[in-house]
C-alpha cells in the first residue's frame, strides 16, 4: 500500500468530521426520522458496492438487489425461529442479528463472485440483459424453494429471538413496566430507531472507508483499468478475470451487508420485498449519486429514499406519483448526466477559481 | 402419450410465442438503429394499446381506423420522444441512457394509471373470435391471425432494411454513424424514426396482445422480459432471430410447465431467464445473428 | 486534495446538516391519552396501492375517505371529523412497513384502518400489536386475520374469509353436483390457496374431486397454459380463484379452447365490470355458467337502483369523490368498511381510547350495513374474530347477478 499524502491526510480529517456529524445527527431529529435516515445508510452500502463494480470497473449490473436478498435471507434464516431446514440440519433463532451481518456479506459476496466467472465473457449490454434476468428470477426462486425461505408469506422477524432490540418486562416485585434498553460499547439506547440508525450508519461509515481504501491504491488503479480499456490492462499484465470476479465479490458483498440490515429494519423479508424495482433503483441511486465517485452516492441514497415520498405528497391521484418521480429522474439525467458528483465537481471548480481570483 | 394434449400446448405455445416475437421485434429494431436496450418498450406498447382503445370504444372508431390511426400516433410520439429525451444524452454514459428509459417505464406506467384508471379492460379484435377444432385441438383463428401478421411484420421489415433508401441509410448510420454523415445521411434523423418505428412495431404487438391478456397498465410487463428472452435467444440485432426466438420460447416454456412437473407455473418466468443466461454464456450473438468480434 | 474539493466537501456537509435539522421535529413523549385523539379530529392512516400491480385496488382507499368526509359533513363521531391518511405502498409489503412506521411514528395516528394486501398487513402486524395500535378491518380476506385473534389482539379483519368462501364453493357443489369434477386455478400465493383449502375441505367427505390444480404468479402474462392443462384433466367444474386480471383470461381461454365447465368466480373478481369486461372479451357463454357468492349491494344492479344504501353511495361519491367511478364497485366496499369504523369510534365514547375502540371492535354487532346485502349482520365476540361471515350465492344471467338461496355461513343469533 502507498504511504499517504498530504492530500490524502486532509481527505482522512473531512472523513471523522463528517463521521462525527453523522453520528451525532440522531441528537437533533425526530426520532422517526433517525430511521429514514438508517434506510439511506442502508442504501449507501448497497450503493457503494455496485459502484465499485458499475463505476470504478465499468460492469453494469442490474441484478443487485438479488444480492441483497440473498444478505436478507441468510440473516432472516439464521435469527428467526422458525425451523428452517437446510438439508439435516435445523436453523433456529440461535444468532443474535448483529452476528449475522458480515456472515450475509460473505455468503452474498461469494456467490456475486462465482458470478463473477461467466459473467467475464459478457460484457455491456449484455452484462446488463443476464444480471436483469437473474434479479427478475429471483423473487419466483424463493417462492419456489418454500421450505427454506418460507415462501411466499415470507419471514416474520418482528418477534425472531434473534433481534437486538429494547425489550419490555415487568418488575416482578413492583409490577412497573420496564424497558430494558439495547447496551452497546457502554451506551444505552433506548430507542429502537436510534439503535438502527447507530447500527446501519456505523457500518456505512466503516465500508465507506473500506470502500475508500480499495480504490485509492493499484487496486483501484487496476479496475479502472480494467473499465476503460481492458486491451491496454492485459496487456500491461493486469489480470481482467481476477478483478473482475473480484469485482462482483466486493460489490455482492456489500450488497449482502445492506440487504442484511434491510432485514433487521423492516423486521420482515418476502420475495415481494426484493424485487426488480430495488435493483433498478439501486442503479439509478448509482447513477445520480455519480459514477467512480463515492461521497456523492450519499445524494443518490437520499435521492431513492426520499424522492416516492415527497412524489406522493405532490399529487395521490392514481399514477400520479409515479409520473412525477420519472419526470424528476429524467430531468435529472438531462440536466446532471453525471450525477451529483459532476455537480460537485463543477460547484468545485466555480468555487475553486473564485477563490483563486481573489 | 396424449397427442392431443402436446398439440395444445404447442399451439398455444405458438399463439403466446407470436405476442412476445412482436415485442422482440421492436427492441430489436430499436438495438439494432440506435445501439439502445429501451426497457421502456413494453409501456410505451401498452400506452400505445390504451389511445387504440379509447378510440374505439369512447369514440367510436372502426377497428382498422383506430389500428392504422394508432400506429400512425405511436411512430410520431417515438420519433418525438428520441429528439427530446434521448438526443440529449446520447454522449452521456450509457447508464445515464438506461435511466432515461427507466423513468420512462415510470411515466408511463403512471400516466396509463391516471387518464384511463388500472381496472382490467377488454380490447376489441378485428378477427372472428371462432375456435377450429383439429383432432381435438383447439385452434384459435384470432391467434392464427396473430401469427400471420407477426410473420408478415417481419418480411415487410426485412425489405424495408434491404430494399428502401431509408432502410439503408439506417443501417449504415447505426453501424457507422461517422462515415455516413460524410456520404450525407442525417444520422439524427434516423435514429429518431428508429425510434418511431420501434414504437409503431410496439403498438402492433400492444394491439396484438390485448383481445387475450387484456388491457391494464401491467400487461406488458411480463411479456417485455419474455420479449428480451426472444430477442437474446434469436440474436439481438436480427428481426428474423427474434420472432424465430419469439416462437420457440413460446413453445417451449409450454412444453417444459406441462411435462417438467418441478418447474410447473412458478418456475415459467425463471425458466425463461435461465434461456437468456445460457444463451448469452453459450452464444451471446444469438441463435441467427452474427458473431460479435469478442474483446481480448 | 485541491481547495476545490474542500470547498465541495463543505458546501456539501452543510446542506446535510441544514437538512437535518431542517427536519427537525421536537421529541415528544407519550402522553397519557393516545395519540391521533384531539378535542376536534381523529386521525387514522392506512396503506394502499396507489401504484404499482395493484393499483386498481387503490379505490377502497377513495371510497372509505369519501364516506368518512360525508360523516364529517354531518357532526363527526361525537364532535370530531375523522381524518383518514392513506399512504402508497406501492403493494410492497417493505414499503408498506416503512410507510405504516411513518404513519404512526410521525403522523401519530390514532389507529390503521382499512390497510390492503395480505403480507402488508402480515408485516406489520407484530409491530402494531406490540405498540398496542389497532389494526381495524385489514383489507384481506386471508384466515389468519380472524383466526390468530389471540396471538394479535388488536388486529381485526372484516370480509367473508377466503377459506371460508372456498367451503362454501365446495359444499355447494357437495350438495348440487354429485360426482363433480373441479379443476381449479389459482393465485399461487395465501389468498389462493387459502380458497383452495377450503374447497378440499369442503368436498373430502363427498363424490366431488378436485382433479387438477395449475397455479399461477402474479407476474406472469397470461394463463392460457394452465387452462388447457385444466381442461385436459376432464374437470366439468372450472374454480378460477384468480384476481381479474388473470380472471378474464382465464375465461377467455377457456372459451377459446372450447371448454364448457361450470364455472366458479371468486369473489375478489366478481364485480360487474369485470364480468362486462369479460362479455366484451368475448366469452359470454362462460359467463352464463358462473356462480360466486355476494355479500356486498352491487350498485350498478338495477335491483338496488331505488334502495337507500346505494342510493347514499352514490350521493356521497357525487360530492366527495366527483372523480371516482360510481361503477368501480371497490369504491363501495370502502364504504362499507368506513361505516363500521365509524359504529366503532361512536361505541368507544367521547373520550376514545385505543384499548375502548378494540373492544368495540371486537364486540361487533351491525344487522344493519347500509352497503351489504340484507340479513348479513357484522358481528364479532369471544371467539369469533371475522366480522363478515355471511354471503349469498349469486349467479350470472342476462347481464346481471342474480342471488339465490339463502344466506350462507353461521345462522344469525
Amino acid at each position: 500500500m502507498t504511504r499517504p499524502g498530504r492530500s490524502e491526510l486532509v481527505k482522512v480529517g473531512l472523513f471523522a468530521a463528517a463521521a462525527l456529524a453523522v453520528l451525532f445527527v440522531p441528537r437533533i431529529v425526530s426520532d422517526f426520522r433517525a430511521q429514514q435516515f438508517a434506510y439511506v445508510g442502508i442504501y449507501l452500502i448497497a450503493l457503494l458496492g455496485l459502484n465499485i463494480l458499475t463505476g470504478y470497473t465499468g460492469q453494469i449490473s442490474l441484478g443487485h438487489g438479488a444480492y441483497m436478498a440473498i444478505g436478507g435471507y441468510t440473516t432472516a434464516i439464521l435469527i428467526s425461529d422458525q425451523g428452517l431446514r437446510l438439508g439435516g440440519h435445523t436453523f433456529s433463532g440461535d444468532m443474535r442479528d448483529v452476528w449475522t451481518i458480515p456472515l450475509a456479506g460473505v455468503v452474498a459476496g461469494a456467490i456475486g463472485f462465482l458470478f463473477g466467472f461467466p459473467a467475464l465473457r459478457l460484457s455491456g449490454l449484455y452484462l446488463a440483459l443476464a444480471t436483469f434476468a437473474v434479479a427478475v428470477a429471483t423473487p419466483a426462486v424463493i417462492r419456489k424453494f418454500e421450505g427454506f425461505t418460507g415462501g411466499g408469506p415470507g419471514i416474520n422477524l418482528f418477534d425472531a429471538p434473534g433481534r437486538t432490540r429494547p425489550t419490555e418486562t415487568t418488575d416482578p416485585v413492583t409490577f412497573e413496566t420496564v424497558t430494558e434498553p439495547i447496551r452497546v460499547l457502554g451506551f444505552e439506547i433506548h430507542s429502537f430507531n436510534e439503535w438502527l440508525y447507530y447500527l446501519c450508519w456505523g457500518i456505512a461509515l466503516v465500508m465507506f472507508a473500506l470502500a475508500w481504501l480499495i480504490v485509492r491504491g493499484r487496486f483501484g488503479r487496476a479496475l479502472r483499468a480494467v473499465r476503460d480499456s481492458p486491451l491496454a490492462a492485459a496487456s500491461s499484465g493486469v489480470s481482467l478475470a481476477k478483478y473482475k470476479t473480484l469485482a462482483f465479490g466486493i460489490s455482492a458483498f456489500y450488497a449482502g451487508i445492506a440487504g442484511s440490515l434491510l432485514a433487521i429494519a423492516t423486521t420482515f423479508v418476502n420475495p415481494e420485498t426484493f424485487p426488480i424495482a430495488l435493483s433498478i433503483f439501486l442503479l439509478v441511486g448509482v447513477v445520480v449519486g455519480g459514477l467512480g465517485s463515492l461521497w456523492p452516492l450519499v445524494f443518490g441514497a437520499i435521492f431513492i429514499q426520499f424522492l416516492p415520498l415527497w412524489a406522493q405528497s405532490i399529487s395521490k391521484s392514481p399514477g400520479a406519483p409515479s409520473v412525477v418521480y420519472g419526470v424528476i429522474l429524467i430531468a435529472v439525467m438531462l440536466l446532471l448526466p453525471t450525477g451529483a458528483a459532476g455537480l460537485v465537481r463543477r460547484v468545485g471548480w466555480a468555487a475553486s477559481r473564485l477563490v483563486s481570483r481573489t | 402419450m396424449d397427442y392431443a394434449q402436446f398439440f395444445q400446448q404447442v399451439v398455444s405455445g405458438l399463439a403466446s410465442g407470436a405476442i412476445y416475437a412482436a415485442l422482440a421485434l421492436a427492441l430489436v429494431l430499436i438495438h439494432r438503429a440506435t445501439g439502445v436496450i429501451n426497457f421502456a418498450q413494453g409501456e410505451m406498447a401498452m400506452f400505445s394499446t390504451y389511445i387504440a382503445w379509447t378510440l374505439t370504444t369512447n369514440h367510436g372508431w372502426p377497428y382498422w381506423g383506430a389500428f392504422a390511426a394508432t400506429i400512425l400516433l405511436s411512430f410520431v410520439g417515438g420519433l418525438a420522444l428520441q429528439r427530446t429525451v434521448i438526443r440529449p444524452v446520447e454522449r452521456a454514459p450509457v447508464l445515464t441512457i438506461v435511466i432515461v428509459t427507466i423513468g420512462l417505464v415510470l411515466i408511463f406506467n403512471g400516466l396509463a394509471g391516471w387518464i384511463w384508471s388500472a381496472e382490467v379492460r377488454a380490447f376489441p379484435t378485428a378477427l372472428p373470435n371462432e375456435t377450429v377444432d383439429v383432432g381435438g385441438v383447439a385452434i384459435s383463428i384470432q391467434d392464427l391471425g396473430t401469427l400471420a401478421i407477426v410473420l408478415a411484420l417481419v418480411v415487410a421489415l426485412w425489405a424495408f432494411f434491404q430494399f428502401t433508401k431509408i432502410g439503408l441509410a439506417m443501417r449504415a448510420a447505426a453501424l457507422n454513424p461517422d462515415a455516413s454523415r460524410l456520404v450525407g445521411v442525417r444520422v439524427g434523423w434516423m435514429l429518431a424514426i428508429g425510434w418511431g418505428l420501434a414504437a409503431a412495431l410496439g403498438a402492433v404487438a400492444g394491439m396484438l396482445a390485448a383481445p387475450t391478456v387484456f388491457l391494464d397498465p401491467s400487461m406488458m410487463q411480463a411479456i417485455l422480459i419474455y420479449a428480451f428472452a426472444a430477442a437474446v435467444l434469436g440474436g439481438i440485432d436480427s428481426p428474423f432471430g427474434a420472432v424465430a426466438g419469439g416462437l420457440m420460447l413460446g413453445v417451449g416454456l409450454n412444453l417444459i410447465g406441462s411435462y417438467i412437473d418441478f418447474v410447473g407455473a412458478d418456475l415459467r418466468l425463471p425458466a425463461a431467464l435461465l434461456v437468456i443466461l445460457v444463451v448469452l454464456l453459450v452464444k451471446p450473438e444469438g441463435l441467427f445473428g452474427k458473431p460479435i468480434a469478442r474483446r481480448v | 486534495m485541491s481547495t476545490r474539493t474542500v470547498l465541495a466537501a463543505l458546501a456539501a456537509a452543510t446542506t446535510a446538516l441544514a437538512v437535518g435539522i431542517g427536519s427537525a421535529v421536537a421529541r415528544t413523549d407519550a402522553g397519557a391519552a393516545d395519540p391521533g385523539v384531539t378535542p376536534t379530529e381523529i386521525l387514522v392512516g392506512g396503506t394502499a396501492p396507489l401504484t404499482g400491480p395493484a393499483s386498481a385496488y387503490a379505490s377502497i382507499a377513495r371510497g372509505a375517505e369519501a364516506y368518512l368526509k360525508h360523516v364529517n359533513a354531518r357532526g363527526g363521531v361525537h364532535g370530531r371529523t375523522v381524518s383518514y391518511r392513506y399512504l402508497d405502498d406501492g403493494y410492497d409489503p417493505g414499503r408498506a412497513v416503512q410507510v405504516t412506521r411513518q404513519l404512526v411514528e410521525q403522523d401519530g395516528v390514532f389507529a390503521v384502518f382499512n390497510s390492503l394486501g395480505t403480507e402488508h398487513n402480515v408485516a406489520v402486524r407484530s409491530y402494531l400489536n406490540a405498540r398496542k395500535v389497532p389494526q381495524l378491518f385489514v383489507a384481506s380476506g386471508a384466515t389468519t386475520f380472524g383466526r390468530d385473534a389471540t396471538a394479535y389482539p388488536w388486529t381485526l379483519g372484516f370480509q367473508p374469509s377466503y377459506a371460508t368462501e372456498g367451503t362454501i364453493y365446495g359444499t355447494y357443489l357437495a350438495r348440487t353436483r354429485r360426482g363433480a369434477r373441479v379443476g381449479v386455478l389459482f393465485q399461487n400465493d395465501e389468498y389462493g390457496k387459502d380458497l383452495l383449502a377450503g374447497l378440499r375441505r369442503a368436498v373430502a367427505r363427498s363424490s366431488v374431486r378436485v382433479v387438477a390444480t395449475q397455479s399461477y404468479e402474479v407476474a406472469d402474462a397470461d394463463v392460457q397454459s394452465q387452462v388447457a392443462k385444466l381442461k385436459a384433466s376432464g374437470a366439468d367444474v372450472f374454480a378460477v380463484f384468480a384476481t381479474p386480471k388473470f380472471a378474464t383470461q382465464a375465461y377467455v381461454s377457456a372459451t377459446k379452447l372450447g371448454w364448457r365447465p361450470l364455472v366458479l368466480l371468486n369473489a375478489v373478481s366478481n364485480a360487474s365490470t369485470v364480468m362486462r369486461t369479460i362479455a366484451a372479451g368475448g366469452a359470454s357463454g362462460l359467463l352464463g355458467r358462473t356462480i360466486s357468492i355476494a355479500y356486498l349491494k352491487d350498485p350498478t344492479d338495477p335491483t338496488w337502483r331505488d334502495d337507500a344504501g346505494v342510493r347514499t353511495y352514490r350521493d356521497v361519491l357525487r360530492r366527495h369523490a366527483p372523480r371516482a367511478r360510481p361503477d368501480d364497485v371497490f369504491h363501495l366496499y370502502g364504504m362499507a368498511v368506513a361505516h363500521e369504523l365509524v359504529r366503532v369510534l361512536r361505541a368507544a365514547g367521547p373520550q376514545p381510547t385505543r384499548a375502548k375502540v378494540m373492544r368495540a371492535a371486537r364486540t361487533l354487532n351491525d344487522p344493519a350495513n347500509p352497503f351489504l346485502l340484507p340479513g348479513i349482520v357484522v358481528r364479532t365476540g369471544r371467539g369469533d374474530g371475522f366480522p363478515v361471515e355471511n354471503v349469498v350465492l349469486q349467479r350470472w344471467q342476462g347481464g346481471r347477478w342474480h342471488t339465490f338461496g339463502g344466506l350462507w355461513g353461521p345462522p344469525p343469533r
